[in-house]
């Protein structure tokens, strides 16, 4: 699985949601939309319906104004002429709220102007009507009734109140189309947004499912893949284990097979050194007849010029070699000692640390009073380990701080011990000449030494130490300064056992 | 009759093998040497043709066995010679550069009778070989088993 897969894999639910909070926002907004349009298209259908009614409302009036006067002329009954009069005042305040409702079309403003002259015209007519009848010129009345049945007043007013009804009609018809669009509008809208946000959580359920199932799969993968590193670090442990060992016998047998040669060129290199004092005596025995003489007595050489120059020459030939094959062979009984260090099995025990240093410091009791140091061991945390071992490094260590001490300086050593997270650490630190921080690794290496060289050794102790250390589950380090003494600190595990390291088969 | 012992040397390093005859020579002891520089060669020689050791009844016998020898371990041929009926009173010294603890105390388990690491400081290998002479010359080696 690459990067980028992973990326846009991380990416999709952000992008899901977002797209459903884009398709919630739009429904809602469209839906109040459409709403309001809608609520304003029932508006206009009912405007129109009451335009429509207000237009029959001011006919009826007319319509009742009419009969009324009628009335009033063929019976000259006060209750005609009451209610004519309510039917005429009535139609002006009819016709001003139908002027105001139709405001808003242009066409049926056109009409209502037209159907308002047509209806003053009535209404000058009904007036006169109504002064004939009154002032009893029945006949006039009649006359004018007639003539106004026959003109084209009443007719125009019916035409044009027909007309705004029937484009009353026409915009009711409209309208309601209209309305009806932005309901159906509305409804679609709201179906196509929750059927989109069905199927995007339909989506995000696969997603979630998906990667769900992908999460189990990795987690199977990497249990299987802990498994097999643990198995992969059992097999390594098991191939080092194998080449420590290896390394091991090599330097084993190779340190035990260069030490027979050693033997032979000693033996016969102290073989040579007696034969040549046997030649020199010789020589001299035949250089140095003393005259009348007994010879004499074999042990004293007594040579002169080159031949002392040849004897002594010889000599320093076999001192060198012979001094080398001593180095070679302490070195290689190290190595040999290391190799059979490394190959002892460990005996775990609890060790009571402080009566056991204290034990070690009375060995060196001697050695501390030769170069004026005092050793002084505080309370140490007790720890199961190997007692071998320990004994190896603290003798190591203390052994060390007597010895390289600063000359003319009273020796002054500590060691000190806490115990941290399973851990104990000791520190056994002295006031004596310290290291370089140039030497702090190399002190550790196999053969090599730091500083002034006036002290006998192999350059073996820190090493070994350090090794033993290590085989102990532990870490070892050292801070020092020149002239400023040092401190060597261990770190052991508090119960050391078998399983902390296994043992070397 | 007392028969005089013959000494059985069994080194693979002719050095050492010169070195040890000198010392020995040197304290004094006169006995033959019999060297032998392979193990196949002193089995032969210790056992016979036939492996038996019959061929060595009745001889008095002082074996020297080095344990690192290019043909078989020295501890197979002392683990034979004390295991074998007629040679297994024989005294077997083992000198060897060897001086892995837990290897002498193998040696002694199966009857070793003296086990000496040849040091390599010269002086120590001479005086080592030579109280090994001075051993030799008291030393009362039993009559072979009949």
């Amino acid at each position: 699985m690459t990067a980028e897969a992973q990326r846009w894999r991380a990416f999709w639910p952000i992008l899901l949601f977002a797209a459903g909070l884009l398709v919630l926002t739009v429904i809602s907004a469209g839906s109040v939309y459409l709403v309001n349009k809608a609520r304003d298209d029932s508006k206009w259908v009912l405007h129109t319906i009451e335009v429509e009614n207000q237009v029959n409302t001011l006919l009826l009036e007319v319509r009742r104004a009419e009969s009324s006067a009628r009335g009033f002329l063929l019976t000259q009954g006060p209750d005609f002429q009451s209610d004519h009069e309510r039917a005429v005042a009535a139609i002006i305040p009819a016709l001003d709220k139908l002027t105001r409702q139709i405001g808003d079309s242009p066409a049926q403003r056109d009409s209502i102007e037209k159907l308002s002259a047509a209806i003053e015209i009535r209404l000058g007519q009904f007036a006169r009507e109504m002064d004939f009848i009154k002032q009893g010129q029945t006949d006039n009345a009649k006359a004018l009734v007639r003539e106004a049945a026959a003109g084209t007043t009443t007719t125009t007013i019916s035409n044009f109140a027909n007309a705004m009804i029937r484009e009353e009609e026409r915009l009711f018809r409209l309208r309601s189309v209209n309305a009806d669009r932005s309901q159906t509008l509305a409804a679609s809208l709201t179906g196509i947004g929750s059927g989109l946000v069905v199927v995007l959580a339909l989506i995000s359920i696969w997603l979630l499912r998906r990667s769900a199932s992908i999460r189990d799969e990795a987690e199977t993968r990497l249990r299987d893949a802990n498994l097999n590193l643990e198995a992969v670090v059992d097999e390594r442990t098991a191939d080092l284990r194998e080449a420590n060992n290896e390394i091991q016998r090599f330097a084993y047998i190779v340190s035990h097979d260069l030490r027979s040669p050693l033997v032979n060129i000693m033996g016969f290199t102290s073989e040579l050194e007696e034969l040549g004092g046997d030649i020199f005596r010789r020589v001299s025995s035949l250089t140095h007849v003393p005259a009348g003489g007994p010879p004499l007595a074999s042990g004293e050489i007594t040579l002169e010029g080159p031949d002392k120059q040849l004897s002594e020459d010889f000599s320093e030939a076999l001192g060198f070699i012979k001094s080398s094959i001593a180095k070679m062979d302490r070195l290689i009984s190290a190595i040999l000692n290391l190799t059979r260090e490394g190959r002892r099995e460990f005996q775990p025990e609890k060790i009571d640390i402080r009566e056991f240093v204290e034990a070690i410091v009375s060995t060196l009791a001697h050695q501390a009073a030769e170069a004026q140091a005092e050793i002084h061991v505080e309370p140490l945390p007790d720890i199961v380990s190997d007692r071998l071992a320990l004994e190896q490094i603290f003798s190591n260590l203390i052994d060390n701080a007597i010895k390289y001490l600063k000359n003319g300086v009273p020796g002054e050593i500590r060691i000190r011990g806490r115990t941290k997270l399973g851990y104990a650490i000791f520190e056994i630190s002295d006031n004596g000449r310290g290291i370089d921080a140039r030497d702090h690794q190399r002190i550790f290496d196999l053969f090599r030494r730091a500083g002034t060289q006036d002290k006998p050794g192999q350059g073996i102790g820190l090493a070994h130490v350090r090794a033993l250390v290590r085989r102990l589950g532990g870490t070892m380090s050292v801070s020092s300064e020149l002239n400023a003494g040092s401190t060597f600190t261990i770190t052991l595990p508090v119960a050391w056992n078998a399983s902390t390291r296994k043992p070397d088969r | 009759m007392t028969q005089p012992v013959t000494i059985i040397m069994i080194e693979d390093d002719e050095g050492h093998a010169r070195l040890i005859e000198r010392n020995i020579r040197r304290s004094g002891v006169n006995n033959e040497i019999i060297s032998f520089a392979n193990g196949t060669d002193a089995m032969k020689h210790l056992f016979g043709a036939d492996g038996s050791g019959l061929s060595q009844k009745g001889n008095a016998l002082l074996i020297l066995l080095d344990l690192n020898l290019p043909d078989m371990s020295g501890i197979d041929i002392l683990k034979q010679i004390k295991e074998n009926r007629y040679l297994k009173a024989s005294p077997v010294v083992v000198l060897t550069t060897t001086d892995d603890s837990q290897e002498i105390k193998r040696c002694y388990e199966l009857g070793c009778n003296v086990y000496i690491t040849k040091p390599v400081n010269y002086e120590n290998f001479a005086n080592a070989i030579r109280q090994l002479g001075l051993f030799f010359s008291v030393i009362q080696v039993p009559p072979a088993a009949p």
